[in-house]
């Protein structure tokens, strides 16, 4: 089973990402955002979805999203960072507390931003080696900016 | 001005260390040259032409004689003993090695320096007016503000990855937009309303590079403490809806053009609904405690224009010219704010040699309480200057080269390194400089030409804002020859707009030719005390397309 980083550690993957939209869905797929929707009556239980670049937080609004073990995002390519501001939406906005998971072509250099916004797990791909992405974790010890472990930001706190 | 405390410095010294694994991969192929890139491009890195060019952040362009000396040093040991100050306040090194770079940026936070976004879509160094504290007119010093922004962007998590490149000024009077900010993806304006609160008008989307753009007015009045909500809620709607199939229509610019200002403005206005007047709300302890950085150094109680001034004006035209040019007012009696100008002939605009650093670092000391300013058109100022003591500043200006005193004259050019050095570049820029420089060389002429901006860009990507310039010059390659584009009726002011292509462009020889051919419409048509970029606006285009392409008889 391929594993994943999650909350700090390297641990089994028990969810299954259905990156393609004709794959067989399971209770431990992590299905896209617009085939849930889409299917949402039918489609069954779902281990949680997932968010491709461009499809914004707002489909979200009006889903109970306790409902959701996982919710994924998927970078397309690790420059492209509209992810980041998904992850801070889901959180803040739509007040999911659960499993935010980054998925597809982030690189481990970007794990300190990552962690600060919002995601608490990371399904690298498999090139990438886990155990040096591990040490990449938290490259700084101290922010600026209010983030996900602190709203406030340092001149709350200085 | 501003002091680190533990925090800033362990955050520099972290992302040093943080830099120093990431170049250590790298050079291991541990890292790929894709994964690399955006790195060290966050880290100021670029790889140039010839070698790799390493942008220093100098925050809204204010320096220490002591972080200048340390600059000196820096391009002394690990380059070719000078460096390049950019139009954004910041200072480049054209030569350093790739693998010494973890070490130059390690001496830089022993200054409480970096380089930390000079480079990358992300939000970049903050700049400003380099006289800010200094004028008389300026509704409050808006160098604290810029801290602000800059703590605020510095590693901000979820703006790191933008679509684009996102640049923000800052001005704060009304007497003059010496930061360009109508040409800035986001532009400040300090001022006050009603009730005499300070906050700002925000300007969103002005930009150079292919599609040039003035800014428009996106909130007349933002109080300062939601300065940074408004700030998130912009770069928000920008980061999800901005382009990224075509990085030419990436910029901020592009959307707001796109959406149209009222669709743009309502965006931000719903995104900011969510964050006005939570955590990230500006208390005014923190207003106090960054103003607190900024006080006024020991001024002595002084008169305007002692004796020893008047006399030395009047007796050596030199100086007078010097001094009307190159110094400005002060808002304290009997003091003068001083640029050093870095357009020396024969000397690339902008370029300083190390001994020039050391040079001007030692007149800071003597002259103007330690502090020196970098300023958007490329040269050094010395803010708070005794007039007593101006013209033994003026013999040691002489001396360095730094006071040639073409102060926003003809031959003041802003000018990009261009292909000698960038690897982006169409053609060279230097050379061009050098020419207007050489043919151009009669200050009498040149004063009587007054102020004109002429501005140089060896590409599309307008570093050298040829398109704001009152005289623009773009490099451009025509089947694998170097020609150059020249515009006219650019303004980077509060009265800023884009300059108009004269026509096709010239071969490099051409250049000073066609400029004299432009002055000389201009001199013939001006009525008194008009400036060049006046006249072009009541008599148009045409006088000096017709002069410029005119066959010789």
């Amino acid at each position: 089973m391929p594993k994943l980083i999650k909350n700090g550690e390297i641990i089994e993957n028990q969810y299954v990402w259905r990156q393609d939209a004709d794959q067989e869905i399971t209770a431990n797929s992590i299905v896209s955002a617009q085939k849930w929707l889409s299917e949402k009556n039918t489609i069954g239980k779902v281990a949680g979805i997932w968010l491709d670049a461009g499809d914004g937080t707002e489909c979200l609004q009006e889903v109970d999203l306790t409902q959701f073990n996982v919710i994924g995002i998927h970078f397309p390519a690790f420059a492209d960072g509209r992810g980041f501001s998904y992850a801070r939406l889901l959180k803040e906005r739509l007040n999911y507390q659960g499993e935010i998971r980054a998925l597809g072509n982030f690189i481990p250099d970007q794990l300190g931003y990552l962690l600060r916004v919002g995601f608490n797990s990371f399904q690298f791909n498999d090139d990438v080696d886990l155990d040096k992405a591990l040490s990449l974790h938290s490259p700084f010890s101290v922010a600026y900016q209010g983030d996900a472990s602190d709203p406030r930001p340092l001149f709350l706190r200085r | 001005m501003y002091q680190y405390d533990a925090i800033d410095q362990q955050l520099v010294e972290e992302r040093v260390a943080q830099f120093r694994d990431q170049t250590r991969r790298y050079l291991e192929k541990e890292l790929s040259e894709e994964a690399f890139l955006p790195l060290r491009l966050q880290n100021g890195l670029y790889v140039q032409r010839y070698a790799p060019m390493l942008r220093i952040a100098i925050p809204y362009g204010m320096l220490s004689s002591t972080q200048l000396r340390k600059l000196a040093d820096i391009s002394c040991r690990y380059d070719r003993s000078y460096g390049h100050f950019s139009t954004r306040q910041n200072l480049q090194l054209n030569w350093p090695k790739l693998e010494d770079v973890p070490d130059i940026l390690a001496e830089l936070a022993e200054v409480q320096m970096h380089a930390v976004q000079t480079s990358g879509n992300c939000i970049r160094n903050t700049t400003t007016d380099q006289y800010a504290g200094v004028i008389a007119d300026e509704v409050v010093d808006p160098r604290p503000y810029c801290e602000l922004i800059r703590q605020w962007s510095t590693f901000h998590p979820e703006f790191a990855f933008l679509p684009r490149k996102f640049k923000i000024a800052v001005n704060a009077t009304e007497s003059a937009d010496r930061a360009a900010t109508q040409v800035h993806d986001i532009g400040l304006h300090i001022k006050k309303n009603d009730v005499g609160e300070i906050g700002f008008k925000v300007i969103v989307g002005g930009g150079l590079g292919r599609t040039p753009m003035v800014g428009v007015t996106i909130s007349e009045f933002i109080h300062r403490a939601d300065l940074l909500t408004y700030l998130d809620a912009i770069i928000r709607v920008y980061n999800q809806h901005g382009r990224r199939d075509n990085k030419y229509k990436a910029r901020i610019k592009i959307l707001v053009k796109a959406l149209g200002i009222e669709e743009f403005r309502s965006r931000v206005d719903a995104e900011w609904a969510h964050l006005k007047g939570k955590e990230s709300t500006v208390p005014m302890t923190e207003f106090d405690r960054l103003a607190g950085f900024f006080s006024e150094p020991a001024y002595e109680e002084l008169v305007n224009q002692p004796e020893s001034l008047t006399t030395k004006l009047a007796n050596s035209a030199g100086f007078a010219r010097w001094f009307e040019r190159n110094t400005f007012e002060h808002k304290k009696a009997g003091y003068r704010i001083v640029t050093l100008t870095l357009k020396k002939a024969g000397q690339a605009p902008g370029d300083a040699t190390t001994e020039q650093m050391q040079k001007a670092a030692d007149l800071a000391d003597k002259f103007s309480f330690g502090e020196l300013r970098v300023s958007h058109e490329q040269n050094l100022v010395l803010s708070d200057v005794r007039q007593e003591k101006l013209e033994a500043l003026w013999e040691a200006a002489k001396e360095a080269g730094f006071a040639t005193p073409t102060l926003g004259l003809l031959t003041d050019m802003i000018c990009c390194p261009g292909g000698d050095f960038c690897a982006l570049a169409n053609a060279k820029s230097i050379p061009i400089a050098a020419q207007i420089q050489d043919t151009f060389s009669d200050l009498d002429y040149l004063f009587d030409l007054g102020n004109i901006d002429l501005n140089i860009s060896g590409c599309m990507n307008a570093c050298g804002h040829h398109h704001v310039g009152n005289i623009g010059i773009l490099g451009v390659d025509k089947k694998g020859e170097e020609f150059y584009q020249i515009s006219i009726g650019g303004a980077s002011g509060h009265d800023a707009s884009i300059g108009k292509i004269l026509g096709p462009s010239f071969a490099q020889e051409e250049i000073s030719n066609v400029i004299q051919k432009l002055m000389n419409v201009y001199v013939e048509n001006r009525s008194e005390e008009e400036r060049f970029i006046d006249t072009y606006r009541r008599v148009g285009i045409t006088p000096f397309k017709e002069a410029a392409y005119a066959k010789a008889n």
